[in-house]
């Protein structure tokens, strides 16, 4: 059967995402892991369908599959039709289906965009590179794969690779979180590095998570109404301290984020003059997400002191996703590259 | 066979040839594009470097380090040795790229010296603890010249972000404590090094001695200073960096006086 596809069966691939379906109606075809096997082996028993990967992540759902029909658009048909079954979508929810259906070069040019991270909301993000990987094992360990399909997502995961290496693709911090994580990451050893959160704000929660995701050693959490401290310490399994008390405890920490709702400054250069004696030049992160600001900016002008404000934050996000834009076009000229390398340029057209 | 200086001569091209890419590379913003370059280069020079002082030692029948040049090439040896072995503890392409240029710049003074490598005749007999006294010392001397290196990374370091500068360089330089626990245990096995080398020079009475022994006590006494502020906290993580950074010229210009 592989020998098969490979000479006469055609390459598609029908997917829906984040731009073309809004996530109420995604959430509605997803593939829970444990469906995925089932639903590999029903795609590839379609008429006409002999292989089949299911490619299901919170931002996409994509069926690439080899068959033999004349007709691609029928191919196209097909599949939809299988996703409307599968899901039992009433009428209304099929019409808003918005698929997209692709064919041969432009399925494969697809699925290398898609690997390298270049399809992806936050552009040039890696993590797709796993889930892409999964799904492929998925369908390889469930028997559905054929040779086609093997050398199409071999030569993904090696264009994806190139991709990577060769730009700076998945350079630098896109959002205010990772920024964070990428200063503190280049002044401590994350793993030894304690956070205090002062204030309870949204984005500062934010940060702190994505410091402890990365494996941020503690976190203590000040805030006003001590409650509130409480419950946030406790999602994150820090503990928490009665907002009196946080100014004692800064010299402890390695990073502070700061986002209380005070009309003036609350950190000032004298309280971390005191704070770097009590750390022995330690270095000391401080994150100010207020607005009106929380710390006098004079304290990024003590030795070891490193104070980066909101919109300091914001500017290196930003900068981050330009960098990314711009490391586009050297992208798709490495996957136009790939996809003549391997003929899938034109072979399958 | 080539000549001992022929494979100097190659040495310092793969150093350079190490500097070139990696430079470029950083300009771009790909990084990753220039680091087996690097390594490969620095693999390269050292192998060939390594070759030139063994043969350079066949050809004086001693340990090379009784001229200027010898001893400058010793010392870029040392450097890179111990460039290899801490490597790892920092990203070994990036800290290759601030050291090749030093590595570069003390062949190019060993070559500057006319007629610098020809043959010397063995001065009495060869004395094994005068040998070891010679190289601990001058191995001591690289470890400054690593401390002097990560130093630069340090202030680089620490100046992008206080300048909030996030780019290409920033991605690829460590943390700056990891810098500075860098800078500390480097000067630190210097002057454990220069230690040993210094308390052999007990035990041979009369051959190692003068302005020699002067100058390295002079350079045992600065590391040793440097040593306790940096263990007593007296001096900031960035005072201590341009110590460490500045420092080195005192041992380098101390070369030049002792031969």
């Amino acid at each position: 059967m592989p020998q098969a596809t490979e000479k006469s069966g055609r390459l598609v691939c029908l997917g829906l995402n984040y731009r073309t379906t809004p996530v109420e109606v995604r959430e509605k075809v997803a593939f829970p892991r444990p469906s995925v096997p089932a639903a590999l082996r029903e795609v590839a028993a379609l008429p006409g369908f002999d292989e089949s990967v299911v490619l299901s992540t919170c931002n996409r759902v994509e069926l690439y599959a080899v068959h033999h029909l004349d007709d691609c658009a029928q191919a196209h048909a097909t599949l939809r039709d299988y996703l409307v079954r599968r899901f039992d979508l009433a009428t209304g929810q099929a019409e808003a289906l918005v698929t997209y259906g692709l064919d041969s070069a432009e399925a494969a040019r697809h699925l290398f965009r898609v690997v390298s991270g270049l399809d992806s909301m936050v552009l040039g993000e890696t993590e797709i590179f796993g889930q892409v990987k999964d799904a492929y094992k998925a369908a390889l360990e469930t028997g559905v794969t054929g040779r086609a399909l093997n050398k199409l997502f071999q030569h993904a995961f090696s264009t994806g690779k190139k991709v990577r290496n060769q730009t700076s693709i998945q350079r630098g911090s896109t959002s205010v979180g990772s920024v964070a994580v990428d200063l503190a990451e280049k002044i401590h050893d994350l793993a030894e590095c304690r956070v205090m959160l002062v204030g309870a704000g949204e984005m500062s929660r934010t940060c702190a998570q994505s410091l402890l995701s990365r494996g941020a050693k503690s976190i203590i959490v000040s805030n006003r109404n001590y409650d509130r401290a409480v419950e946030l310490a406790a999602e994150m399994r820090g503990s928490a301290i009665k907002f009196d008390a946080w100014e004692a405890s800064m010299h402890e920490v390695d990073v502070i984020i700061s986002s209380t709702s005070a009309p003036h400054f609350v950190i000032h250069p004298e309280q971390i003059r005191q704070v770097m004696r009590k750390r022995r030049w330690e270095p000391l992160l401080i994150i100010d997400i207020a607005v009106p600001r929380d710390v006098d900016p004079r304290v990024n002008e003590i030795e070891g002191v490193y104070l980066y404000d909101i919109d300091a934050l914001q500017a290196i996000a930003d900068e981050g996703r330009r960098e990314r834009q711009r490391q586009l076009a050297a992208c798709e000229q490495i996957i136009e590259q790939q996809l003549e390398k391997f003929g899938l340029a034109a072979s399958r057209e | 066979m080539p000549s001992a200086q022929f494979l100097l001569v190659l040495s310092t091209l793969a150093f350079l040839a190490g500097v070139a890419p990696a430079l470029a590379a950083l300009r771009r913003g790909r990084w990753r594009r220039g680091r087996g370059v690097q390594l490969a280069a620095m693999l390269a020079g050292f192998a060939l470097q390594t070759a030139s002082i063994y043969l350079r030692g066949q050809q004086v029948g001693q340990c090379p380090m009784k001229s200027l040049p010898d001893i400058l090439v010793f010392v870029a040896w040392s450097i890179a040795l111990l460039y290899f072995l801490v490597g790892s503890t920092f990203r070994v392409s990036l800290l290759g790229m601030f050291t090749a240029p030093l590595l570069v710049v003390m062949h190019g003074l060993a070559f500057s010296f006319p007629g610098g490598f020809r043959p010397y005749p063995v001065k009495g007999q060869i004395i094994a603890l005068v040998e070891l006294h010679a190289a601990l010392a001058l191995v001591a001397y690289a470890a400054f010249a690593l401390a002097c290196v990560t130093g630069v990374m340090y202030l680089l370091q620490e100046r992008l972000l206080k300048k909030h500068l996030i780019g290409g360089l920033f991605y690829e330089l460590p943390p700056i404590q990891g810098l500075a626990r860098a800078i500390q245990r480097m000067v630190m096995l210097g002057v454990v090094l220069l230690s040993a080398s210094l308390g052999i020079s007990f035990k041979l009475e009369g051959v190692a001695a003068g302005p020699k022994l002067a100058i390295a006590w002079g350079v045992w006494a600065l590391y040793t200073l440097i040593s306790i502020v940096i263990w007593r906290h007296t001096l900031s993580p960035r005072q201590t960096a341009w110590l460490a950074a500045l420092g080195f010229v005192i041992p380098f210009i101390s070369l030049w006086l002792v031969t």
